[in-house]
């Protein structure tokens, strides 16, 4: 047989691209089944403030799952960044608290540490896992009871609040209808999007989660790769932590807990392999997007905050059984 | 002593065939694993089945034993169809087998796992151990295994002993038709011995034995039949009284591989020295002495040597993988000191390793992601990948290699053996590299992709790039190789010509320095 020419090919010449649509598919048709689910069996689901109100409600997960997607495409888990995320908004509240400054230097400040702490906490974790070998989900619950403690102790355990007028103003605005802060998470779905599809870093973090040893046979600095990933993880944290305190106006050392369960959550029911290598951004959104109509379309409808953990529960669940299938259907 | 067995057997089951089977086919995905396999059993044959890696046996042998469903085809036990939905289907109609991987639990006595299929209960439904204990005792006599303690762990015996428990709880139950997977490929010559005793006492009580082995000088000593195999076919079935291993050879590599297997080298070793490798000790080394040889720009420099004689060992410490204690490597005369396969390949090394599916694939990538895997950065400026140059490099290498694909995305698992061993590759080849080493280049290979394969690898040698090949297939490295180096227990035991290559003289050295240990040679060495 001659190698085929074929039109498609050009199109879709991507790594894995093609079977990542056919992934997020499903995950989309399921999506569109909730919302019209909800606006038929609700009368304020499709209400402009509802959706105001469930676009501001996803931001955080939102941008938390973007970098959980990185260390689960290679095969690892980040269990810390929730108490990471608590961490980095404490970092971030002392700086933005200094008496005699100006506003903007204040926020620049406090923007800056909140990001180099989450990068600082990422750093250790992927460096730890990946020089030494070790599970990530132990050293990375490891972290989750370090930056933890850490906001504890810097912040005194004591609420940060009283913030500048306009950080404040940030995290309330809306353009449109549509809340800026949501606005951040989906340049940053875009920006990841564009370096798992478009880089060779990208392409090698896939590659590193179907098969690290022949990566590395290929010539690439595996361990930097790793490490990497686990840093735009932390940074993501970091990112996240400014977007909690603009939109609650504290820093408080208890935020954020179980944050991490949300953002695995968004990024298994996107379609991502939990043994990494398999998976898309594009899903690791509509995942989010799932969770956040599900809590809020089920509160609307009447249900209590408990029924609606349990459901969403059933839906991971179902979500790791359709994966499992449907990993089954793609080797065929 | 096998013949005058063999034609008593004859005449007392009157060539009766109670399993047939027809057309069979089974594929996974693109790849044909059978395409249309026939043959049929007697009643208390010795039926060997031999081909090459991936001729289909081993697909054959799962089908019949329920693991997974057929595609088209018959196959009929005692005159009824029959396809097994579940091993346990197969069992309870008579066929056992015996694969390579023991099925067995380590820390569990020798009798709970001869019983662990059906473990006899007493009348309160509590294990009953002594008739767990009679059965196994039973069971270990049949095989001739009066000196086993029952109430050993199986984790305690040795590989042989292992193997015999596993034959031992197969034919307990009422076995029609025994398959055993390659069973003398980690046995000793006196462990081999003793299991072609124990097969022929098997075969006595009318049992079906299908004995599946690489080694034709084994299935010459024991088997009354021989189906061979090639590329998913079986392409005859003979008495082993009317044929010679040279006629079963012929059939099982077909013409293309025969052919190319007889044409010579008609390279031209240049003078320079590609790669200067002096006292070379990997860390795994347990030894003080080194490996050291000259592989020069031209040359097909072949490596032979039993398990476990350091050969891809030493392939690793050369290109960086593995730590290398001492010792010095040259590339072009020049010392170099490479800390990772990173540095080897900046220096024009490129290496095929010997397990494609662990170390040199990645499976669920596109064809395209695997070829470039090696060149990314040749094909991206600032990081970013530049797809048209990727398409266009995956579609040169898989032309250059006649590569059989569907469609350069797809996944590279959807290709089979030979055509996934070729994207390897063309990874490599997509650098140009100086230096080619290549480990067991050819397993799992089908013989047609084999032939296009060795016919690469001597156009390389042709076009002046240096290749280091470790294979086990001596055969292969004799077609191949200008000189050959024989390993044994981590140091070069000797080297030979090309004129002075025999199958023989190979053996001697690879197994000069482990004749103390014990072990069949051929077997080992396959």
């Amino acid at each position: 047989m001659l190698p085929s020419i074929d039109p498609a090919e050009d199109r879709d010449r991507r790594g894995i691209s093609v079977r990542s649509i056919v992934n997020s598919a499903g995950i989309g048709l399921a999506l569109i089944a909730l919302i019209l689910f909800f606006s038929v069996f609700t009368e304020h689901f499709l209400s402009p403030n509802n959706l105001t109100n469930i676009l501001t409600q996803i931001t955080i997960n939102m941008i938390l799952a973007v970098g959980m997607t990185f260390v689960i495409l290679i095969g690892g888990i980040d269990l810390s960044v929730g108490s990471v995320m608590a961490f980095a908004a404490v970092v971030a509240g002392k700086a933005i608290t200094i008496p005699g400054m100006g506003p903007t230097e204040l926020i620049i400040l406090a923007i800056g540490a909140a990001l180099l702490a989450g990068v600082a906490c990422g750093l250790i974790n992927g460096l730890v896992s990946a020089y030494w070998a070790l599970p990530s989900f132990i050293i990375t619950l490891g972290m989750l009871n370090i930056a933890r403690g850490a906001a504890l102790h810097v912040s005194d355990a004591k609420t940060i609040y009283s913030f500048p007028f306009a950080f404040e103003e940030f995290g309330s605005a809306l353009l449109f209808g549509i809340p800026v802060v949501f606005l951040v998470a989906l340049v940053l779905v875009l920006i990841a999007w564009f370096i798992l599809n478009r880089t060779v870093f990208g392409r090698l973090l896939y590659g590193i989660g179907n098969n690290e040893e022949a990566v590395r046979l290929a010539g690439h600095p595996v361990f930097w790769y790793k490490v990497a990933a686990f840093a735009i993880c932390g940074l993501t944290a970091g990112i996240a932590a400014i977007v909690y305190m603009a939109r609650l106006n504290i820093s408080s050392p208890i935020a954020g807990i179980g944050f991490e369960l949300n953002a695995i959550a968004a990024v298994i029911i996107g379609g991502t392999s939990l043994s990494g290598g398999r998976g898309s951004i594009i899903g690791t959104l509509l995942g989010a997007f799932i969770i956040g109509v599900l809590a809020n379309g089920l509160i609307l409808i009447g249900l209590n905050d408990f029924m609606r953990q349990m459901i969403t529960g059933v839906v991971i669940i179902i979500a790791v059984i359709l994966d499992h299938y449907r990993a089954k259907y793609m080797s065929r | 002593m096998a013949s005058g067995l063999l034609s008593d057997q004859h005449s007392s089951t009157e060539a009766e065939y109670f399993l047939y089977v027809d057309g069979l086919k089974k594929h996974f995905g693109g790849v044909k694993a059978l395409d249309g396999a026939s043959f049929s059993l007697k009643r208390g044959e010795v039926h060997a089945l031999v081909g090459e890696n991936g001729a289909g046996k081993s697909t054959l042998i799962k089908i019949l034993s329920g693991v997974f469903p057929f595609d088209e085809g018959t196959i009929s036990l005692s005159g009824v169809p029959y396809s097994p939905t579940s091993p346990h289907d197969a069992k309870s109609s008579g066929i056992q087998v015996v694969h390579q991987e023991f099925n067995l639990l380590n820390h569990l006595s020798v009798a709970e796992n001869i019983s662990i299929e059906a473990l006899p209960r007493n009348r309160f439904g509590l294990l009953n151990s002594r008739e767990m204990n009679r059965r196994a005792r039973v069971a270990l006599d049949a095989v001739g295994m009066q000196d086993v303690d029952i109430r050993a762990p199986v984790e305690t015996l040795g590989i042989a002993h292992q193997q015999l428990i596993e034959i031992a709880r197969a034919l307990q139950s009422d076995s029609k038709i025994l398959i055993l997977d390659e069973p003398t490929a980690t046995l000793t010559e006196r462990e081999t011995k003793r299991l072609f005793k124990i097969i022929e006492g098997i075969k006595t009580k009318g049992v079906t034995v299908v004995f599946v082995s690489h080694h034709l000088d084994e299935v010459f000593a024991i088997c009354d039949r021989v189906t061979v195999f090639r590329s998913g076919i079986t392409i005859t079935t003979e008495n082993i009284s009317d044929t010679t291993p040279d006629g079963v050879v012929r059939h099982m590599v077909g013409r293309q591989l025969a052919q190319e297997m007889e044409t010579g080298l008609d390279t031209h070793i240049r003078d320079d020295i590609a790669l200067s490798v002096k006292d070379l000790c990997v860390a795994k080394n347990p030894r003080d002495e080194g490996i050291t040889f000259d592989l020069r720009y031209g040359e097909i420099l072949g490596i032979a040597g039993l398990v476990g004689a350091g050969r891809t060992e030493l392939l690793r410490g050369i290109f960086g993988t593995d730590p290398v204690r001492s010792g010095t490597i040259a590339r072009d005369g020049q010392q170099v000191s490479f800390s990772s396969p990173r540095d080897a390949i900046a220096s024009g090394i490129g290496f095929v390793t010997e397990d494609r599916k662990d170390e040199g694939l990645i499976l669920d990538m596109s064809i395209a992601a695997n070829i470039s895997l090696a060149s990314l950065k040749k094909l991206s400026s600032y990081g970013l990948l530049r797809f048209p140059e990727e398409t266009q490099m995956a579609r040169n290498g898989s032309e250059r290699l006649k590569l059989k694909y569907g469609k350069l995305t797809d996944p590279t698992s959807s290709l089979s053996g030979g055509n996934q061993q070729k994207v390897v590759l063309a990874k490599w080849l997509a650098r140009n590299p100086k230096v080619l080493i290549l480990d067991e280049p050819t397993r799992g290979v089908d013989v047609g992709a084999k032939a296009e394969i060795y016919s690469i690898l001597k156009g390389l040698a042709r076009e002046g790039v240096a290749l280091l090949i470790v294979s086990s297939e001596l055969p292969e490295l004799m077609t191949l190789s200008n000189r050959i180096l024989v390993m044994a227990g981590h140091r070069v035991s000797g080297a030979l010509a090309r004129p002075d290559f025999s199958e023989e003289s190979i053996l001697k050295l690879a197994y000069g320095q482990n004749m103390n240990v014990g072990g069949d040679p051929s077997a080992a060495i396959h």
